[in-house]
């Protein structure tokens, strides 16, 4: 086994490092908790909660190159290694946008030729439908559908 | 000797690992990769179906309980913080034990891997009251108690995504808790000091590392947006 | 774990077996059950996943015929069908029930059974230890894991066709509702449940193969054997497992959210569903769209899954039997790249007609035409490698060549149908059923075959008889051309695929001829794959025997091991690696095996 070649030089920063990316972690935690926190109050369409949730992502992906990079030790591999890793991820680039798109378009679609969809998302509820498990599970699924039926 | 003065020629020409890895890590970080392609399906679809729903419930509504607060409590984020908090503290000391491994520090690792575990079994506790906490409230697979944000009748694919993401996280938390008692008790019986090295641990660390990394991805996309 | 640890590690825990049997044995002691059941050794496990492949070949094959049955002659009766079949073929006729679920399990079955694990299982596990010079796999107990799986995969899936009310029949792409309600078709029930614990363990199965290859091949190179060094299959076989790893995960996540909308009253899928006897379900805001983005994520790259190990494999033999280099290596190795990657990016082209943003499609559009660059640069390196050549006709060279004309006229097509305004036209039709029978069904076993009558003297150390071989060859390339290409007419004047009789449309009425023509060919060519089974296990035991270390003058490394390697593959030392694997007619010698080390005054490649 060639462990002894292959790991004395891995090991990287120790504990030091260790610390450190503990403290940037949790400061990027409480960060993302504070936004989240503001956002409670703000209104459902506005560009700044759009803004905070982008800013959100972004430490997101900033906590996921940390966990990565030190804690799994991949910036202390080699860099092809880095690569074969890191390279396929950016399939999710395209995964996601185009998800992410059809489904919105698919939202657009119903919205325009399905008004029953487009009418159930406008019918509020008034109370909130107290269940529980007993009752039958389907119902509290569409009592918008159910209360359009009553009346 | 240094990795970085080997040329790359020399790496690639056969004979060795050109990452100088040996295949196990090599393996368990291709399998990390393709499970993250598992989560990523199911983080995708969660998104394709939020943007194709006209509404969705807020879930500072949702999630705003606390264990042994009083019924009614408004503490929205705080409890699902602590959750996050566990894992990055029991990811910490994931890396104290690895590290602790490649000194040959047997005590270390012992102490390490011990905390590592009661930070997977305390996030595994705070799940089950929380999936707990929602059942009595009437939210299970199926069945949906919770308002839109805009007060329309949400679709059920709020808790169906909910409790089938956090749930596969949840089991992979828990396959990593029963990966890192096996290690524990593969270095109580010294098999690691026999073999010279512990590059298990290492291992059972990456995929402990990646159980976290997912959280951070699933406490985002379900707590905070 | 370096090459010799592998069989260090393997020999010690013999020897640790044989201490404790006190027999003092230093080799390894193989019982039948370790050698041929539970083997660890690549060879082995190659030739577990082959067989069971070609028994998963002959019974999807047959479905294929008693379809065909169904569509050549719609009016017949066949009392012996009933005597096979009982109530599916009440009165000597098909129903229309049984019908459905001999094309889902047919499409199942040669899909993934035959043409993912039989074809890249077997040459993956055959060809990438020995043509890379390593002992074994990296791990040679997942590698058996692999096949096990497999293997119960295959158990459950022919249990499905057992149960009473059927195998699953809404398609092999298990599109819901069709496979999300148990209320929606017989099949639709146990059946399906069996399809997906099936499929479940074929992509563990997948997985642990894949992973494998990849670490092997990184990893456990012989001295000398870079990355550039390696011949087209072992490139083909790694971009093959990569193209697994990564998209048989998306499709296992699609299956457990669809197992959720079966079992546990999810809408996943499901959204305004009105069943006839059941009534209206209840199931609001999902996306039965959302199954099929997630299904063609892996749909796709597994066309290509199927499709690289036979593109690398044509390569390598084309090469050796034209005694030339082949031509544009780096080429090659690139435009694999090129497919691999594209290969991720495209998956929405079949869902052109399902509601898919338009937009959103013309994209789609543009990254598949973009595929014929690679492809075009293949075909074009194939056919130059042939040019000029000191052409040996071999069976497996006429089956490589075979696969060039196959997926040149295939692929063609391919660029019809991948555009989204055509498609309106062509989606669902029997076009689409030509152009992937032709380019990924018909190549990939062509490429299948080359590899086994390539491959089979290392095998089993005998030759495969070459009159059947080249009666096998013949009928079937003759037979999949007549099969498929009237389909595209067919394709074009609309008829649509998977229906179930199509003498009752006044517009495919014109076509009961040609049907019938069809599938008198289908049962010809399947009678002599029938055939090629008999040559294949008559060779095993009576064939003419390998006397000769390197019987095609080839030279990668696995013709430098012995005529019948034993577990570790070389006697002593793993010969060192000092050149590509392609130097044939160099320097006016007719091949020079990748171990000759380079002389003093020999030119540049």
């Amino acid at each position: 086994m060639e462990h002894t070649v292959a790991h004395e030089e891995h090991s990287g920063g120790g504990t030091k490092e260790i610390v450190r990316v503990t403290v940037i972690l949790s400061v990027l935690t409480i960060i993302e908790l504070a936004l989240g926190f503001w956002m409670i109050d703000m209104p459902l369409e506005s560009s700044l909660r759009l803004a905070v949730k982008g800013a959100i992502i972004i430490l997101m992906l900033a906590k996921a190159f940390y966990i990565v990079a030190y804690f799994m030790h991949l910036k202390h591999e080699l860099k092809n290694m880095i690569m074969t890793i890191v390279v396929p991820l950016a399939l999710f680039v395209w995964f996601i946008t185009a998800f992410l798109y059809d489904g919105n378009s698919f939202r657009n679609l119903r919205n325009t030729y399905d008004p029953h969809f487009k009418e159930q998302s406008t019918i509020k509820v008034e109370k909130k439908a107290e269940s529980k498990h007993g009752e039958s599970k389907h119902e509290e699924a569409k009592p918008a559908a159910e209360k359009k039926a009553v009346e | 000797m240094s990795t970085a003065t080997v040329t790359p020629t020399k790496l690639w020409g056969g004979g060795k690992s050109p990452f100088n890895v040996e295949y196990g890590k090599l393996m368990m970080w291709y399998f990390l990769m393709s499970d993250a392609f598992t989560f990523g399906a199911f983080l995708i679809s969660y998104g394709t179906i939020r943007f194709s729903t006209n509404g969705w419930p807020d879930p500072n509504e949702v999630f705003k309980s606390f264990p042994f607060a009083p019924e009614g409590v408004h503490a929205p984020l705080v409890f699902v913080s602590i959750m996050t908090f566990i894992l990055i503290i029991s990811s910490v000391t994931m890396v104290l034990a690895v590290h602790a491994g490649h000194n040959m520090d047997k005590k270390g690792v012992v102490k390490n891997l011990i905390l590592t575990i009661v930070g997977g079994i305390a996030f595994l506790s705070c799940q089950a009251w929380e999936w707990n906490h929602l059942y009595h409230e009437g939210a299970w697979w199926g069945s949906n108690p919770f308002l839109n944000h805009d007060g329309t009748a949400s679709s059920t694919n709020f808790t169906n995504y909910f409790f089938t993401i956090t749930g596969f996280h949840g089991f992979h938390v828990f396959s990593g808790v029963v990966i890192n008692i096996i290690m524990l008790i593969m270095t109580l019986m010294d098999k690691f000091e026999q073999r010279g090295h512990y590059l298990m641990i290492e291992k059972a660390g990456l995929y402990w590392h990646f159980v976290d990394l997912v959280w951070v991805f699933v406490f985002t996309c379900f707590y905070l947006i | 774990m370096s090459n010799e640890a592998v069989l260090h590690a393997h020999s010690d825990a013999a020897a640790h077996d044989a201490h404790g049997d006190h027999h003092h044995e230093h080799h390894h002691h193989e019982t039948f059950i370790s050698k041929y059941v539970f083997s660890q050794d690549h060879k082995m496990i190659a030739k577990q996943f082959l067989i069971t492949g070609m028994f998963w070949a002959v019974l999807g094959g047959l479905m294929s015929v008693l379809f065909r049955l169904q569509l050549g002659y719609p009016d017949a009766t066949f009392p012996w069908l009933e005597d096979i079949l009982g109530k599916w073929a009440k009165g000597g006729r098909i129903t229309p029930e049984a019908y459905y679920a001999l094309v889902t399990t047919h499409g199942t079955v040669l899909v993934f059974f035959v043409l993912t694990a039989g074809l890249s299982g077997t040459f993956a596990n055959f060809l990438i230890p020995l043509q890379i010079g390593a002992r074994d796999m990296a791990s040679p107990f997942m590698n058996m894991l692999s096949y096990w799986f497999f293997f119960a995969a295959s158990i459950v899936m022919i249990s499905s066709i057992f149960v009473e009310t059927g195998p699953f029949s809404g398609g092999w792409t298990a599109y819901p509702p069709l496979s999300a309600l148990g209320d929606a078709s017989p099949g639709s029930k146990t059946g399906m449940d069996l399809w997906m614990i099936s499929m479940a363990l074929f992509v563990v199965s997948s997985l642990l193969g894949g992973l494998n290859y990849i670490a092997t091949v990184l990893n456990m190179r012989t001295k000398g054997m870079s990355m550039t060094r390696l011949p087209l299959t072992i490139w083909a076989l790694f971009f093959t497992a990569v193209l697994g790893v990564l998209s048989f995960p998306v499709l296992f996540s699609g299956f457990i959210l669809l197992i959720f909308d079966r079992n546990f009253g999810t809408s996943f899928y499901l959204s305004d569903i009105f069943i006839s006897g059941v009534g209206a379900l209840p199931n609001e805001g999902g996306s039965a769209i959302l199954y099929q983005h997630l299904f063609w994520f892996l749909g796709h790259p597994e066309v290509y899954i199927i499709l690289l190990p036979a593109m690398g494999m044509v390569s390598e033999i084309l090469s050796v039997n034209s005694r030339k280099p082949i031509f544009g290596y780096m080429a090659m190795i690139g435009s694999m790249f090129a497919i691999a990657v594209l290969a991720f990016l495209v998956w929405a082209h079949h869902m052109f007609v399902t509601g898919l943003n338009p937009f959103l499609g013309s994209i789609f559009v543009l990254l598949t035409l973009l595929i014929a660059v690679p492809s075009a640069i293949k075909v074009f390196n194939w056919l130059t490698t042939l040019w000029r050549g000191n052409i040996r006709f071999t069976p497996g060279m006429m089956f490589a060549i075979g696969f060039v004309s196959l997926f040149i006229s295939g692929g063609l097509t391919g660029i019809w149908l991948g555009n989204s305004a055509l498609d309106i036209h062509l989606h669902d039709t029997y076009f689409v059923i030509a152009h992937f029978h032709i380019v990924m069904g018909v190549a990939s076993m062509f490429g299948m075959f080359a590899g086994i009558y390539h491959w089979f003297p290392k095998m089993y150390g005998r030759y495969l008889n070459n009159s059947m071989g080249y009666i096998h060859f013949w009928v079937t390339i003759a037979g999949a051309y007549l099969i498929f290409w009237p389909m595209h007419y067919e394709g074009l004047a609309g008829m649509p695929r998977r229906y179930y009789d199509y003498s009752i449309w006044e517009s495919f009425k014109q076509f009961a001829e040609l049907n019938r023509f069809i599938s008198t060919v289908a049962m010809i060519v399947f009678a002599v794959q029938l055939l090629f089974l008999f040559n294949f296990f008559y060779s095993i035991f009576k064939g003419r025997k390998v006397t000769v270390q390197n019987p095609w003058n080839a030279n990668t490394l696995e013709w430098t091991a012995p005529i019948r390697p034993g577990h570790g593959n070389w006697v002593g030392e793993i010969p060192e690696v000092h050149r590509w694997a392609y130097d044939y007619g160099k320097d006016g010698k007719e091949f020079i095996p990748q171990t000759t080390p380079v002389g003093a005054d020999e030119s540049h490649h």
